[in-house]
């Protein structure tokens, strides 16, 4: 069976929100109607966002590496969010795998997004209904586009060409050679939901600190580092 | 999580609805097989307009719930999957069918369709029970939620319920009966007790996943959440993690406990002991338990930490202490 996905490469993602921006863009216009906000211009705005991208650092200082994870719906193979669905609103597509809400049958309960562990989906206060992302639909079967625009919003958009978009069933598709190649891997992969979104690992780089090095480069940061040595 | 307080009122109408028509209709159950516990029929009458009014002012309040309250009827659409759908189906035709038993009853219809009706009532309504418990209990990313005992604790917190809310009408229709209720919520309250108890330690000892397992990394590295990407709180961040709740959690769970447990317990156990059966003690111990529970339910929801959390950094990490060693010998292939 198909699998729509994105594979996005931890190494060249630069945490840009470049993609974020053009999913709301492309979404608040599109068939898909406004992807609202609870205040979207006051004081305090409350976003619905399909897609957003969180940063972590791992590793213990100095040697720590800061990475961008760009999250939307994984489109998952076993999805959760599905089954729960008391109206059917949810609903994974035979085609092609993309997992969808039919906004004219949600109900608001909000159980799907209790089920996704990966906090994907998110619940519209302004259209009531859940949303999430998808896979843009709505661009990628669109004839009216040129072919090699028919990607979604956040491939096309993305100035570090960290995203691929395609079937990951495919072995003649790119993304299932980037995954195969590059040892894609998945979140949470012992939730047992086989997401179809996949994640290019980064290569790991060691630094060595010389004192030195530090200390000619800026004497204060020698400082820095003795005072987090002493815990200070 | 947060809390939902159309939720917690759906608990507490319905429990007290089913719980209350389990008993009244026990009593005319046991008539068949000729003991003398029929009540008055007014007792009974007021029972189950009671039953039918708290389970119609349940569904209403649970709708409050619903971002689309008209909608409301299309989640009878997935019932072979979604215990959402089972609840809706279950409790909407307990509802329906309670009242089919009330007028049967009332117009002293004949005994085999008024049984037929009263059974069948108690089954639906049982199993409307059991779909809401199964709605937390089936969360496998709640992990405080995902357990038996949620099932469990929770039916029994509607014989609770039930059980209280009888004691009254014994009181006033059949005084006889007032020792055997009495035990009853004796029994229920402190299997409640016993229950909440499990429920708090287990909190404590559920092996909970990490960050590092969130994001599939080494598990031998710290990993900090630098940037949620997003300025304010979130839908993730409200729904999943209730910050003011979770601050108040300290204060509100020991009162939860006094009022749902303790002080029915005493009154009750007072009452027992010295025989001495005054109305207010049951009027203050039912009222303590409504109270409680609500609070206990407020509790329930604040107390469950979604995996999501993580992503968030908002995740407990009491879990990674005690799992530390484990963690480090699983084979991991290191990625970064
Ligand atoms: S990521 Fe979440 S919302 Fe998307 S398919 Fe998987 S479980 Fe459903
Ligand atoms: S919020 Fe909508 S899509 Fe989600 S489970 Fe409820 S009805 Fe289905
Ligand atoms: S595929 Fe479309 S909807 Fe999904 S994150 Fe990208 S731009 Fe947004």
């Amino acid at each position: 069976m198909a699998q729509f996905a994105l594979v996005i490469d931890l190494n060249t993602c630069v945490g840009c929100h470049a993609c974020a921006t053009n999913c709301k863009e492309w979404n608040t216009q599109a068939a898909f109607g406004p992807l609202s906000d609870f205040d979207p211009y006051g004081k305090e705005p409350q976003g619905v966002w399909y897609n957003r991208i969180m940063t972590y650092e791992m590793g213990e200082f100095p040697n720590t590496q800061v990475f961008h994870l760009p999250k939307s719906c994984l489109h998952c193979q076993d999805a959760p969010c599905v089954p729960v669905c008391p109206t059917g609103a949810s609903y994974k597509r035979e085609q092609d795998g993309i997992v969808l809400v039919n906004y004219d049958d949600c109900i608001g309960c909000k159980l799907c997004s209790w089920s996704c562990p990966y906090g994907c989906r998110e619940f519209d206060e302004a259209d009531k209904v859940m949303k999430k992302c998808t896979l843009c639909i709505d661009r990628i079967y669109d004839e009216s586009l040129p072919p090699e625009h028919r990607k979604p919003a956040c491939v096309l958009t993305c100035p570090a060409k960290a995203r691929f978009f395609g079937d990951i069933e495919d072995p003649n598709s790119e993304v299932y050679r980037v995954i195969k190649e590059r040892n894609g891997f998945v979140l949470f992969s012992d939730a047992g939901t086989n997401p179809g979104n996949h994640y290019l690992p980064r290569t790991e780089t060691k630094v060595h600190v010389d004192e030195h090095l530090l200390k000619h480069d800026n004497p204060l940061f020698l400082e820095v580092l003795r005072r987090h040595h002493v815990g200070g | 999580m947060h809390p939902p307080i159309s939720l917690i009122w759906f608990f507490l109408t319905a429990g007290v609805s089913i719980g209350l028509f389990t008993f009244t209709y026990f009593m005319e159950f046991l008539i068949l097989f000729g003991k003398n516990t029929a009540m008055p029929r007014q007792a009974v009458i007021i029972s189950l307009v009671i039953s039918l009014i708290l389970i119609g002012l349940g569904a209403i309040g649970a709708s409050f719930h619903l971002g689309h309250k008209m909608r409301a009827w299309k989640a009878i659409k997935r019932f072979h999957t979604s215990w959402l759908s089972r609840e809706a189906v279950f409790s909407g035709v307990y509802g329906f069918v309670l009242f089919l038993y009330g007028l049967a009853y009332y117009f002293n219809a004949n005994p085999f369709i008024q049984h037929s009706l009263g059974i069948l009532t108690f089954v639906l309504g049982w199993l409307s029970a059991f779909s809401t418990a199964m709605i937390y209990a089936s969360n496998k990313f709640v992990l405080e939620w995902n357990t038996s005992l949620t099932v469990l604790y929770y039916l029994n917190m509607y014989l609770m319920l039930g059980s209280s809310a009888f004691l009254s009408l014994t009181y006033f229709y059949r005084p006889e009966f007032i020792p055997t209720y009495l035990f009853l919520t004796f029994l229920f309250v402190s299997l409640g007790l016993a229950f909440r108890i499990a429920f708090n330690i287990r909190q404590f000892i559920i092996p909970r996943p990490t960050i590092n397992e969130a994001l599939n990394l080494p598990h031998n590295r710290p990993i900090r959440v630098l940037d949620t990407g997003t300025t304010t709180n979130n839908y993730c961040t409200e729904e999943f993690y209730y910050k003011k709740g979770k601050d108040l959690l300290g204060s509100v769970l020991p009162v939860a406990y006094i009022l749902t447990f303790i002080v029915p317990l005493f009154l009750i156990v007072y009452a027992w002991i010295t025989g001495n059966y005054n109305y207010n003690f049951f009027k203050i111990a039912f009222a303590s338990l409504v109270l409680g529970s609500f609070l206990e339910r407020w509790c329930f929801f604040v107390e469950g930490n979604h995996v999501q959390n993580l992503f968030y950094g908002l995740y407990p990490e009491e879990g990674y202490r005690l799992r530390k060693g484990y963690m480090e010998r699983k084979k991991t292939v290191i990625r970064l």
